[in-house]
């Protein structure tokens, strides 16, 4: 694929075990930048080929970045290098009783640098939102070699204009991310993993789901519409309907009282809490993955379609309810049929407007068509003040080369 | 309308020399929003010389106050047609001086006041910028909804201004700050752009836009409409009160409830002078007077297990020392224990012409150890220094009432503040954690960010505000911006 051939291009790599400190770092883009050849900012490597093609000839690894600059348990604060792996922050903090709350679908040897540049989240999003809602100060190397250190260690802070919100989900073009501060949550006292069989799979599990949301007096932690073939894959459905993955948190009575309160949208069964490790890696390797979002009110629609479509083409969907956002996972045959591509612009074309529509990986034929991010004056503006020779990922964000 | 003179400024700040403000531009914008709605008299503009901190004062050279939407878009263009600089403002509540509109236009939206949608389904609503805090939650509520930022000044503060600062408020520890709550805005760029940040109907893509206009100080335009997610009114509220007899063993009760993992909707914390003052004042909450210190504690949610939560955060104050902890026994004591709290600031502004209050935050586990300092700094500067803040984030409010007019009292005032930033800042804080930099705290930024951290700022800035022409002077110290070293056509501004 076009993708491949551009890692095999990938020859010279700056940085790798060279970059250890941010000085280092900073005088290899000051160094690109003189040279003018363009970067692409490589983590652990999980989402290599996720995205827009990126047409940086030379790599640039921040892996030797990483470690734990300061953990803060009674603070709910952890400072990392950018390349410490998502396993390593949990085990750090699982020690003290904390946990970072974003848990992003894809597997935990991805990096927290990662992880915040491509603003990625998973399920217990619901409760706890996005990275954009857990990052409390990050340190940047713009693409002018300069160090920028944004924001703090403090999880309340206006001082000065919000560089973290800019750099979070950048995915990396304004700058590379070499440390971040996030916080934490501490674990919850009772942590309950509850699968609910809905009635049916289409639009009505998903408005089911939705009302009870709404009108319910608790707020699980996760809450996980499954589509009938990923619930089976998952081993927590009969394949024929859905099932609503809810993650209930807090003290026993809270817990006893949410347990029958999610009771009322069908028969339940308790689930192991290794469930939700199982969702992260559900998706095989190189599957075609995209987000699609709307107001809650208006998702059922979104879901029934892509669950009807993704599981025709043997893959699944799985929907954050809370969030309006339906995910959906198909895996990539060697070769997509001109009738797989057309489908799957089909269901993103589903989607009312306005929407969103976010294709994490897939055949460039999908991406083609799709309006791309960060194309408007402003970014175009924000890109050129912070990367202004474009060394940075290019083509990843922002409009076509 | 009478036009009297307006001298021209002197300001050689960048962005050039305002162009001479004549009866022109105040008969040009009146024929935009009407004559009542543009100030030019140096009379009529002295209520717009101050925000909420008083000890600063700034004439505008003119006011103008559109009703619209459309009107505001045109006043907008005007100004930018003609280069003309301007402050927006809201309320006019704010606690940095970030609204102080030294002798350039004052632009004000707080007639703006539409709520143009709720909707409940999806717990969300669309305001205009001018529409007060308050106000939304009491719209909400017969849907079951609520706001959830609530600044102490929710009476009166508007949306818009809570957007300008990143507004926080009590019931932020648990449910987040402005930023978490909008979804989207529409926003008018001073070159007179309007543009839709954010996604109100779905994920957003690219650059976060939204987040760096949250907060933005109306540096980087203003709101035309804001949408907000809205909260489930709680099923259930239990509101505490616990009393101690030293400062240190409260602030050992907010660390205590903060590592256990409970997270309570509000954790407020006010030392003797500060309940002195309420208790003085019209604001009493019903205090009592001989505590050294007293914590409000509030959490909500699902009935179950509620008591059981509020029953471990008593043990843990009555653990660190608390002679008592009682339980608010109906909504009235409810509503007047948080009145003390919310119109603290007012009680303290009756003791003196001026109130200076600082907004630092610090790691929670080191309050303990601050709240001595800053006691030590009042002490070293003769002043009396009164605390009441939001302790649950680490987010205090060191204030100092004084009179401003004597220059001995004023000098200590300020350098006192400015051994408390530092002190702030050393405990690994920062310098403001909801109301802004405004002008107030403009001296300090230095010290916290470095010269690349506040040129890449500026350059930000720059993007929306080429012309340097929304709240200039503020927030980010003008002469970092030099400091700047991108290629001139990178910084939309070519030299």
């Amino acid at each position: 694929m076009a993708r491949r051939a551009l890692r095999a291009r990938a020859q010279r790599v700056i940085g790798s075990a060279s970059v250890e400190s941010t000085e280092a770092l900073a005088a290899g883009v000051r160094d690109a930048r003189a040279r003018r050849e363009p970067l692409r900012i490589v983590g652990a490597g999980e989402w290599l080929d996720a995205g827009r093609p990126c047409a940086a000839p030379h790599s640039l690894d921040v892996r030797a970045l990483r470690g734990v600059t300061e953990f803060a348990p009674d603070d709910f604060t952890i400072t990392v290098r950018a390349g410490t792996s998502l396993a390593e922050i949990d085990e750090t903090v699982a020690s003290a009783a904390r946990w970072l709350t974003l848990r992003p679908f894809g597997s935990a040897a991805g990096t927290i640098g990662a992880t915040v540049a491509t603003a990625s989240w998973g399920p217990l999003a619901s409760a706890f939102g996005t990275p954009r809602d857990h990052v409390l100060g990050c340190e940047v190397v713009t693409g002018l070699g300069d160090v920028v250190r944004a924001g703090g260690r403090v999880v309340k802070n206006v001082a000065g204009f919000d560089l973290v919100r800019l750099m979070t989900g950048a995915w990396g073009t304004l700058g590379v991310i070499t440390e971040v501060t996030v916080r934490l949550r501490a674990l919850p006292e009772v942590d309950r993993t509850i699968a609910v069989a809905i009635e049916g799979s289409g639009a009505d599990a998903c408005d089911a789901v939705r009302r009870w949301l709404r009108a319910s007096a608790f707020t699980p932690l996760a809450a996980e519409l499954c589509s009938p073939a990923l619930a089976a894959r998952l081993g927590i459905g009969d394949g024929e309907r859905a099932i609503l993955l809810a993650r209930l948190g807090g003290n026993e009575p809270l817990v006893r009282a949410a347990t029958r309160s999610v009771s009322e949208l069908g028969a339940t069964h308790d689930a192991d809490a290794a469930v939700w490790e199982a969702l992260r890696l559900a998706e095989p390797a190189g599957a075609t993955t995209f987000r699609l979002g709307a107001a809650p009110a208006s998702l059922a629609p979104v879901w029934a379609r892509a669950v009807r479509d993704a599981e025709a083409m043997g893959g699944w969907a799985h929907a954050t309810v809370a969030r309006g956002v339906v995910r959906c996972v198909v895996p990539r045959a060697a070769r997509a049929s001109d009738e797989e591509i057309a489908r799957l612009r089909g269901i993103i074309a589903h989607v009312p407007s306005p929407g969103s529509r976010i294709v994490e990986r897939a055949p460039a034929a999908v991406w083609t068509g799709l309006p791309p991010a960060a194309a408007d004056a402003l970014s175009i503006g924000v890109r050129g003040a912070f990367d202004p020779d474009g060394i940075f990922n290019p083509g990843i964000l922002g409009p076509p080369a | 309308m009478r036009v009297d003179p307006v001298a021209a400024p002197s300001d050689s700040a960048p962005g050039g020399t305002l162009p001479l403000l004549d009866e022109h531009l105040a008969r040009d914008l009146a024929a935009i929003v009407g004559e009542r709605r543009v100030l030019a008299r140096p009379g009529e503009l002295r209520a717009y010389e101050s925000d909420g901190l008083a000890g600063y004062q700034r004439r505008p050279a003119l006011a103008v106050f559109p009703g619209t939407r459309d009107e505001t878009v045109a006043v907008v263009r005007l100004l930018a047609e003609r280069g003309i600089r301007y402050v927006p403002r809201g309320a006019g509540t704010g606690l940095s001086g970030g609204a102080l509109a030294d002798d350039v236009v004052l632009l004000g939206l707080h007639r703006l006041t539409r709520i143009v949608s709720i909707d409940a389904e999806n717990a969300r609503a669309v305001v205009e910028p001018g529409v007060v805090n308050a106000a939304l939650s009491r719209a909400a509520a017969p849907f079951g909804l609520l706001y959830a930022p609530d600044p102490s000044s929710q009476t009166a503060c508007t949306i818009g201004g809570n957007v300008a600062e990143n507004a926080g408020g009590p019931h932020c520890l648990k449910y987040g700050v402005t930023l978490n709550h909008v979804l989207a805005v529409t926003a008018l760029l001073p070159r007179g752009e309007i543009v839709t940040l954010g996604n109100a109907a779905g994920e957003s893509d690219g650059y976060d836009l939204l987040g760096a206009f949250v907060g933005s100080e109306g540096c980087f335009g203003v709101a035309l409409d804001v949408t907000v997610k809205l909260e489930r009114i709680p099923q259930s509220i239990v509101t505490l009160l616990a009393d101690f007899s030293s400062v240190h063993a409260a602030a050992e009760a907010v660390s205590a409830i903060i590592a256990s993992g409970i997270v309570p909707a509000a954790l407020e914390m006010m030392d003797a002078a500060t309940i002195e003052a309420v208790e003085a004042s019209i604001y009493a909450g019903g205090y009592p007077t001989d505590a050294a210190a007293i914590l409000l504690i509030e959490l909500d949610g699902a009935a179950a297990g509620l008591d059981e939560d509020a029953a471990r955060v008593a043990r843990y104050c009555t653990e660190a020392g608390a002679r008592t902890v009682r339980s608010a026994t109906d909504s009235a004591e409810r509503a007047r224990l948080w009145q003390g709290r919310k119109k603290a600031f007012g009680a303290m502004g009756r003791l003196a012409p001026h109130l200076m209050v600082q907004d630092a935050v610090v790691p929670r586990t080191r309050l303990p150890e601050i709240l001595t300092e800053i006691a030590r700094i009042g002490e070293r500067h003769d002043i009396r220094i009164r605390n009441v803040f939001h302790a649950g984030d680490g987010n205090l409010h060191p204030n100092i009432a004084y009179d401003g007019s004597d220059p001995v009292q004023a000098r200590r005032v300020h350098a006192a503040m400015s051994e408390v930033m530092s002190a702030c800042i050393a405990a690994g804080g920062t310098i403001t954690g909801e109301h802004g930099i405004g002008l107030d705290k403009l001296p300090y930024m230095d010290r916290l960010f470095t010269p690349d951290t506040l040129a890449a700022m500026c350059a930000l800035r720059d993007v929306f505000d080429p012309d340097r022409r929304a709240n200039p002077g503020k927030v980010v110290p003008v002469h970092s911006c030099r400091e700047w070293h991108a290629a001139p056509s990178a910084r939309g501004r070519s030299a």
